[in-house]
């Protein structure tokens, strides 16, 4: 009787080879992204681990303060199911122009491009894919990351200084560390969160989180920060959320805290974007734009000099 | 995924996927010592997966469409700009599955003949990899224009590396980029080029790049 063979020992013998080509353009894919997000100067995440503290919001003015600033400005809206960029920057029903070097984004206002899967649905249509949806739990989650990864590879930016991708929420969902394993080089998260013990937990989980995933945490933003009266525009808080604890506790700066203001959210829901910083909470991003801009520019120079000092 | 022959205690080789039904791929494999053909069959959920991992088993003949899976993926695909003049040439998405099957099947090759060495020749390529490296050299062929595919033509689509040319002397500075970002860099170098309509990327088009990738803390361009 011949004796049972032993695969263990089979396999030592073997040696792999890639004849289905498989492994061989998931390379390809991981270096196509590579090589177009080489192209972007800062390349920074806004994050949270919570629901509507107002993601989307802050990434829209933070890119409006960046580019008054002069800069170049991209905007990837990762939130594939609930795309909101568009509409808060009035590009709603805007497509792509898909040419053979890529997919050349609609440009917004002061200039910025803003890549969205909202700019591949039907008003206001949900994704639907093709696929059996009983099963998608099977192969749902592929899916995003690869039509994730196609966001990062196949989009023509052009020459920017930042690019702020919104993340849809969740802190240990699978996003982030697919956005960071694609992005070594990634400059940061900006994490959101607004003044409630519920959020301050979550959101702390989800810093912590991103620390295990290696990505850099450059501060926090208070969102629903107290509430601006449109008659006397005095300030007042109504929640009582203590931002400084996470930023203590967790050694995180405290990038800015950014008021309810009436103004903001309608610009947002009408989808008239704020261009110039004449209200209170766009002066609020401006600061927040200047100060995030200064740090990394603290942290260039810093690497800088260590990598003089190894030599 | 690997399968081994337990007979021959070798690898099978990958031969060829189809999709065999609705929402089924059947992926074929041969043990190369003893012949021996066995097929994977998918289940819908699985083909799903396979599809979603955005590659053609087996391997490319052409590299993809920007968006090529979010686009074929989607139950309703709206217009992008500048999709509707080339809709003829991709696909049109009625099968999920096409995308993946490796071989030119669908291919538009009107037009083509192979002479009488070309094809002795071709057939001399093994049964399972015969369509796609059939669908290369036509495409190439399109692409250039000929009419008839000769000997000399096969050669001259397994040399063309790419469409564009390099000067020596930029050549030469590319090897100042370290090794290991020098394929990345030949390709944006490439694509700066043909942003640039040029067919030939040359120490002007070198200057053009050494921009970008002093950005990226490559100074020696």
């Amino acid at each position: 009787m011949a004796t049972e063979k032993n695969l263990k020992t089979i396999l030592t013998k073997l040696q792999f080879h890639d004849d289905a080509q498989v492994m061989q353009q998931i390379q390809e894919q991981i270096i196509h992204v590579k090589t177009r997000m080489g192209l972007i100067r800062r390349k920074l995440v806004i994050m949270s681990g919570k629901g509507g503290v107002g993601k989307s919001m802050t990434t829209a003015n933070l890119a409006l303060a960046l580019a008054r600033q002069g800069r170049k400005v991209g905007i990837l809206d990762v939130d594939l199911n609930g795309p909101c960029i568009p509409k808060m920057l009035g590009m709603k029903g805007q497509r792509f122009m898909i040419t053979p070097q890529g997919a050349i984004p609609p440009t917004g206002p002061l200039n910025i491009k803003v890549a969205s899967m909202e700019f591949f649905l039907k008003e206001d249509s949900p994704i639907r894919w093709k696929g059996p949806m009983d099963l998608s739990p099977v192969w749902l989650g592929m899916m995003e990351m690869s039509v994730i990864r196609e966001f990062l590879a196949d989009i023509v930016w052009g020459e920017l200084d930042y690019l702020l991708a919104d993340l849809p929420p969740g802190a240990a969902a699978d996003k982030p560390p697919v956005i960071i394993g694609f992005l070594p080089e990634l400059d940061g998260a900006v994490v959101v969160t607004t003044p409630s013990q519920v959020s301050t937990d979550v959101v702390k989980k989800s810093i912590l989180y991103a620390r295990d995933t290696g990505i850099p945490v450059l501060g926090l933003i208070e969102n629903m920060s107290g509430y601006l009266c449109p008659e006397c525009h005095a300030e007042s808080s109504l929640f009582h959320g203590n931002p400084e604890e996470i930023s203590n506790n967790l050694d995180i700066q405290l990038l800015g805290k950014i008021p309810f203001d009436p103004t903001i959210s309608q610009s947002c829901d009408q989808g008239i974007p704020l261009v110039h910083a004449d209200s209170v909470a766009a002066r609020r991003f401006d600061q927040i734009a200047q100060k995030i801009h200064s740090i990394l520019e603290a942290k260039k120079v810093f690497v800088q000099n260590n990598k003089g000092s190894a030599i | 995924m690997k399968f081994v022959c337990m007979r021959c205690e070798d690898f099978m080789i990958f031969q060829k996927s189809e999709n065999v039904s609705e929402g089924s791929l059947g992926v074929m494999f041969e043990c190369p010592k003893c012949g021996s053909r066995f097929s994977m069959v998918t289940n819908p959920g699985e083909t799903s997966l396979v599809n979603a991992l955005g590659v053609k088993i087996g391997g490319r003949t052409q590299a993809p469409e920007p968006f090529e899976l979010t686009r074929e993926t989607l139950k309703e695909p709206v217009e992008s700009q500048a999709t509707a003049a080339k809709a003829e040439t991709t696909s049109g998405g009625s099968c999920p599955f096409s995308a993946m099957l490796s071989g030119g099947a669908g291919q538009k090759t009107a037009g083509l003949t192979w002479s009488a060495e070309a094809d002795e020749r071709i057939q001399r390529v093994p049964d399972f990899l015969r369509p796609m490296i059939k669908a290369g050299i036509e495409s190439y062929a399109n692409k250039l224009g000929y009419r008839v595919i000769t000997p000399a033509v096969m050669d001259e689509s397994k040399n063309a590396k790419g469409d564009l040319e390099w000067t020596p002397e930029a050549e030469r500075r590319l090897q100042n980029i370290p090794e290991f970002i020098r394929p990345m860099a030949r390709k944006e170098i490439e694509r700066l080029a043909t942003e640039k309509g040029q067919l030939r990327v040359t120490e002007a088009i070198m200057e053009d790049a050494k921009g970008i990738f002093s950005g990226m803390g490559y100074n020696s361009l």
